[in-house]
This record gives C-alpha cells, structure tokens and sequence, in this order.
C-alpha cells in the first residue's frame, strides 16, 4: 500500500503555467478529493500520479519513491470510460491481465468476479455502445480493479452521468474502497461527491492552480447530505472557490 | 433463411435500377441511331453466345491474375508505407509530397517507360496497377493512424503495455477502418488502371485489350458486352465481396446501440 505525494511540483505546458508550487499528501487507505474549477490544473496533478505526466520541478512520490511511469499497482479511471468499442466488455475488463500474459481461463474467472464487483455480471460479450453511460463507467473501473491496484486515481469518473446515475455510482465506490485499504483520489468540480465521499479534500484555485485550503472530513460513512455540517462544509468550498449563494 | 435472402435483396435493388437506367438510355440510342447502336436485347445474346467461349474466360481470367497480383502488392506496400508515416512526422511530409506528385502523373504514363524496360507483358500492367492503388491506401492509413485515440493509447500505458502490444492492441484495432477504406478506394484505382493499362499496353489478352480490339473492328456489341462485363465485375468486387469484408472485419461498428446515448 502506498502514499501519494506532490513536493514543490511545478507544471507548465510552454509559456503556461498550470501548476504552481503544489504540495499535497495523501495517506495510505485515504480517501481523498480534488475540488476546483476548470483549467486549474487538477487533472495534471492526478496524472502525474499516474506515471502520465512529468513536473517540470518538484517530486511525485508514491510510497517514498519517485515515479517514473505508469505502474499496475496505480490505476487511472479516464473521464470519458475510454473502453476500446472493437472489445467486448469482457476483453476491455480483461486487458490488463492480458498484457501481463495470464492465460485466457484464468483471466474469465477474474473478470467474472470483478464484473461482479461493479454490478455488471453477465455482461461479458457486451460492446461498449450497447452499455449506457453508467454501464460503461462500471467496466472502466472493472478494467482497473482487475489489476488489484494499490491506488485508484479518478478523473471526475461521473462527471457525464446523470444525476441519478451519479448518486448510485457513487454508494457503488464507497462500497469497493471500504476495508480494501486502497488509497482513493478523486478529481471532481461536484463539491457534494467530494463532500460524500472524501477524507480530505484538497481545494485548488483557478490557474495556475495552488492548493488554497485542505479540508479534513471525519463524519461516518453514509453522510447525509442534507445535514448541517455537510451544508457548512459546502459553504466554505463555495466561499473558497469564489462562488456566490444566492 | 427469409431474411438473409430479403438482406440480399435489399443490397441488390438499387443496383438493378441504375443498371436499368443505363441500359434503357442504351435502347433509346438503339431508336434513334439503329444501325451504329445495337439494342439492349442483342447485346445480352452476344453476351451469352460469348459465355460459352475460352477466349472470352480467357480475357477475364488473364486481368483478375494481374489485379490479382498488382492489387494486394499495392495494399499491403500503401498500409506499410501508411503506417510509418503515422508513426514519424518527417516520413508522414515526405510520403505527402510524394503522393502529391504521383497524383498529378496519370498512371497510364509510365507505361512508355515500363514497356521499355521490361517489354510489352504482365509486368507494366501490374507496376501501374500498384503505382495507381498504393497511395489512397497509403495516404488512408496515415490519416487514420494520426487519429488513433490518445486517452486509448494511455489506457493500455497505464495497464502495463508495451511497445509491440501497443501496435497490436491499439494501433492495428484503430486503424482497421482506415486500412479497409483505403483498401476499397485502392480498388476503384486499380481496376481503372488495369483496364487502361490493358487498353494501350500492346496486350494480346485481358478485358482492356478484348474492347479496345473490340473498337478497331468496329463491333459496338462487343464494346458494349465488354463494358457492361467490365462494371459488373467491379461492382461485384466492390460492393458485394470488399462490403462483405469490411461488415466480417468491423463488425463492432453495425452494432445497433442499446444504451442510452
């Protein structure tokens, strides 16, 4: 298991800095969120957990030591699914353990389990445009769960869902992370998803983007969206973000 | 069985009307100028008085073996070629400069030049058929290699790929339509280049030389049978065998959609 952690990390892409001085930890097991607004560079950050991107100077760190490139022990989940549409759901789900070579019977048992998993079983020889929208964000987290990875970075995984399918993906995360001891970290512009799920909350500034508050969340597991500390918690990102309650 | 065959037929149809029209602007001609224009009935008798000939299977047989050969040569030397240029900028400009000029040379005039090299034969045709066909392959591929999806490559980086299993899962998946396209364009370009090739390039035998010799003795029915004989293979080819393939090969893409966007 293993910490993520940003030390001093700078980005820019040319002339545009998108990242400044950025410095966040979060814990093993931790589940932890990143709130701002568009183009302010929170994606960057996920992806340079994820071996996608480099800083141009500070250090990306997962478990003490630097990284170098994409790993299996750290998944990404793409915004838009991203499932291959020449695959079935079952070699979409099935891909990474067949780059890794295991062979095809015990590739089938795993995928069964893990399509279990997210709800989809018997979905096997589905293509990706016969799934909907929540359907195929389900595979997509199949498709890293197989991998048994240590860590789950999500780039705002629902933000094409609808708000209901949202809300019913969301209980689905917190069920696969709660006693996996994975460390979650989730990129989301959705203030209540971060406020639902989240440990620890990282807030971040338009561009270029600095952490302006990390927030430490405590309540148990399920919250109640409708409570007064949720509701202050949400005032206090929207004061921080600029945003104004009508 | 009922709806394969209703299948069939509704591929057909459209090409029997077009068919139809043609061959009725055909009789039309046959009314006003009877004696340079045969009628549409006596060309289909020709047409089956020469079914039974060898020299007739002779002609279409001695074509299909050079597009036989110049055809997939074409295909497989443009998809290369396409592939490179995908994958490095400086070869893509280069191979878009070279295209560009072999656009604006007419296939048909390097055959002065192949026929002194190699002589009057089969291998002009073929180097012609190849020099007319690689390119919309060529430049099909590159493009639909450029296209590949960046979120799909970094989704096989994440999961652990490597280079080679990058080509083979990404890649070649991706750039199958490219391929199949540039494939049925390359066709269209070969087939006319064979014939024209076959029309000029002093053959004693083939579909081009069967109608060209046809032209010299001034039998219009057998211009015409050979022209009518010329589309339908074509047209076979095209739209019924490389359709065919594309639907076997891309099967994903007729996929009628079930979510809900």
């Amino acid at each position: 298991m293993q910490t993520l952690e940003l030390r001093g990390v700078q980005k820019s892409f040319g002339s545009l800095q998108v990242l400044s001085d950025i410095d966040i930890t979060i814990e093993q097991g931790e589940f932890a969120a990143i709130v701002g607004p568009s183009g302010c560079g929170k994606s960057t950050a996920l992806r340079m957990f994820a071996g996608l991107e480099r800083p141009s100077s500070g250090q990306v760190l997962a478990g003490g030591t630097p990284i170098a490139g994409p790993g299996p022990d750290r998944m990404f989940i793409f915004q838009e699914h991203a499932l291959y549409p020449w695959s079935t759901v079952e070699e979409n789900v099935g891909l990474g353990l067949e780059l890794a070579g295991v062979s095809k019977a015990e590739r089938l048992k795993r995928v069964n389990a893990v399509l279990d998993k997210v709800n989809l079983a018997g979905f096997n020889r589905y293509y990706p445009t016969q799934l909907s929208g929540g359907m195929k964000q389900r595979a997509a987290i199949a498709r890293a769960l197989i991998m048994d990875p240590d860590v789950l970075l999500l780039d705002e995984p629902y933000g094409a869902l609808d708000a209901l399918t949202r809300l019913t993906m969301q209980n689905e995360l917190l069920k696969i992370w709660s006693g996996s001891g994975k460390t979650m970290l989730l990129i989301t512009h959705d203030i209540d998803e971060a406020l639902y799920l989240a440990d620890k909350i990282f807030v971040m500034s338009a561009r270029p983007g600095q952490i302006v508050e990390t927030i430490r969340l405590s309540e148990p597991r399920p919250r109640n969206r409708n409570s007064d500390s949720f509701a202050a918690y949400r005032h206090r990102i929207m004061g921080l973000l600029g945003i104004e309650e009508s | 069985m009922n709806k394969l065959l209703r299948n069939i037929w509704r591929q057909i149809w459209p090409f029997l009307i077009a068919a139809g029209s043609l061959l009725l602007l055909l009789q039309l001609g046959h009314l006003r100028q009877p004696i340079v224009i045969p009628a549409v009935p006596d060309v289909f008798e020709r047409l089956f008085r020469d079914i039974g000939k060898s020299s007739f299977w002779q002609s279409i047989a001695s074509s299909l073996y050079r597009l036989g050969i110049g055809y997939p040569i074409a295909c497989f030397l443009g998809g290369l070629l396409g592939l490179l240029a995908g994958l490095s900028r400086n070869f893509a400009v280069y191979l878009r400069s070279l295209i560009g000029i072999l656009q604006s040379i007419p296939p048909i005039t390097w055959l002065p030049m192949l026929a002194i090299l190699y002589g009057y034969g089969n291998i002009p045709i073929i180097a012609i058929i190849i020099i007319a066909s690689f390119f919309p392959m060529a430049l099909s591929v590159m493009n639909g290699t450029e296209g590949v999806s960046h979120t799909h490559l970094e989704v096989a980086k994440v999961l652990g790929a490597k280079r080679g299993q990058l080509l083979r899962k990404v890649y070649l998946p991706e750039t199958l339509p490219a391929f199949i396209t540039g494939a049925q364009v390359a066709f269209g370009n070969a087939w006319r280049s064979l014939v024209a090739g076959e029309m000029v390039g002093g053959m004693a035998v083939g579909l081009g030389f069967a109608i060209s010799f046809s032209g010299e003795v001034a039998d219009m029915k057998g211009v015409i049978m050979y022209i009518i004989v010329i589309g339908t293979i074509a047209t076979f080819i095209d739209q019924f065998f490389l359709e065919f393939l594309k639907r076997r090969l891309l099967h994903w893409r007729y996929i009628k959609g079930g979510g809900d966007h």
